[in-house]
């Protein structure tokens, strides 16, 4: 099963594009449900994004992109 | 940390790692603590101290007042009295309001108490430009702090190291002045360099200070460099290859102690070497190393060495002049194409 990872929509005020400053995995890793995945800053903030469930990463975004919430980022192969 | 991260994969920005290895420690040994502009529930400005007001509260994690004067000699008194505390100078380029707190108290009361009084302290700070931050936001001033007896430095180029050096920082009985550069924290309005952010052991470890790491391995040239110049390096380097250079990369990692065998060693196999150094051109970290090289009688050079430095001149603002001063694969690259050409 496919879990797509998104931008929260209440992971910051404001409708503010963000940008991902870093992925912490690798594309292709196993990660856990709740594990720290990536970062995305806003206006100087820094947010985090976990994954919401266990499985493969597969990264759709790269860092330096500029996301809004709710753009799929990653996907996540159970 | 608000959040961890479980799986064997997992990577850390050099922000991260500092913070990390600060909360193991702060775990650990209830003397260690931090003080600073910033650093409680901000975080700090570059990251490096997020979650540990959250996880330890106000008084380990103190924000301080803008008083650098004040707050580095009160730590130099806490350290002196058996603390191990952690200061942040936010920006390198504020040394001047403090110094001598930095370089007659905390530098040298373990030599003048003939070793009777011992300060333990770590002094973090924030070094580099490339954002457009200016003359007084953006100096690596390295050779200022190394020059000065009494105090190790240590400068690392990626996650693995920053948390390695922060944990043997923080245990070492001796004053450590730790020098991140902004481009490698993982802040992307910094400039992010992705080569910093590399997997991390979750567990507690140490990188030895006083030891080099050679990052690439090569035969015809040697690249030295440090912090943010190590990944230049590695750029040019991998530029070099497609025209059939195997150049080697040299990443110093600490300054004081300065393992200047690791340098000899390299440039006794390539014979070629070219210093790559952000910090200014004259009097400087390319300067030492250079001479280190030369005044041992078993290398035999090439070509006379290069570097590859920031020029004598104040950090322009403007975009276009200051990435015209920084140092750059292209640059090494050019340098070595001129060492060919003149030997």
């Amino acid at each position: 099963m496919t879990t797509e990872i998104t931008v929260p929509e209440d992971l910051w005020e404001g409708d503010t594009e963000g940008v991902i400053t870093a992925w912490l995995v690798d594309d292709g890793a196993e990660v856990a449900q709740g594990d720290l995945v990536a970062e995305v800053m806003v206006e100087k903030a820094q947010y985090e994004i976990e994954a919401p469930v266990s499985g493969k990463l597969s990264i759709a975004r790269a860092e330096d992109d500029v996301v809004a919430k709710g753009t799929t980022i990653a996907r996540l192969e159970a | 940390m608000t959040t961890t991260t479980k799986s064997a994969s997992r990577k850390l920005t050099i922000a991260r790692a500092m913070a990390e290895a600060t909360a193991q420690e702060m775990r650990a040994d209830p003397r260690v603590f931090v003080m600073g502009e910033d650093i409680g529930p901000l975080g700090g400005v570059f990251g490096n101290t997020r979650g540990l007001y959250d996880e330890f509260g106000a008084e380990r994690v103190r924000d301080t007042p803008i008083s650098e004067t004040a707050f580095i000699g009160a730590a130099v008194g806490a350290a002196s009295d058996g603390m191990r505390p952690i200061v942040e100078l936010m920006f390198v380029d504020f040394f001047g309001v403090c110094m001598d707190a930095i370089y007659n108290l905390m530098a040298k009361n373990s030599y003048f108490s003939g070793g009777k009084v011992k300060v333990p302290m770590v002094l973090m700070t924030s070094t580099g430009g490339g954002y457009s931050d200016a003359g007084q936001h953006s100096q690596c001033l390295y050779a200022t702090f190394a020059h000065l007896p009494g105090m190790k430095v240590v400068v690392p180029s990626n996650a693995h190291d920053a948390k390695g050096l922060m944990t043997a920082a923080i245990r070492d009985d001796n004053p450590v002045v730790f020098m991140y550069h902004k481009s490698l924290q993982g802040m992307g309005w910094l400039g992010t360099e992705k080569g910093a952010t590399v997997a991390v052991p979750e567990e507690s470890y140490t990188v030895e200070i006083g030891k080099a790491a050679v990052a690439r391995e090569g035969h015809d040239l040697t690249l030295v460099s440090l912090g943010a110049g190590v990944h230049h390096c590695l750029r040019a380097a991998r530029a070099l290859e497609e025209e059939g250079v195997s150049a080697e990369v040299v990443d110093l990692r600490s300054l004081v102690p300065l393992d200047r065998d690791t340098v000899r060693a390299s440039v006794a196999r390539t014979g070629r070497l070219i210093v790559v150094d952000e910090d200014y051109h004259s009097y400087g970290v390319s300067g030492e190393i250079i001479a280190s090289v030369a005044e041992h009688a078993a290398t035999r050079l090439k070509a006379a060495p290069k570097r590859v430095a920031y020029p004598d001149i104040p950090i322009p603002f403007a975009p276009t002049m200051e990435q015209w001063a920084l140092p750059s694969a292209d640059k090494i690259v050019a340098a070595f194409h001129q060492m060919l050409n003149e030997s």
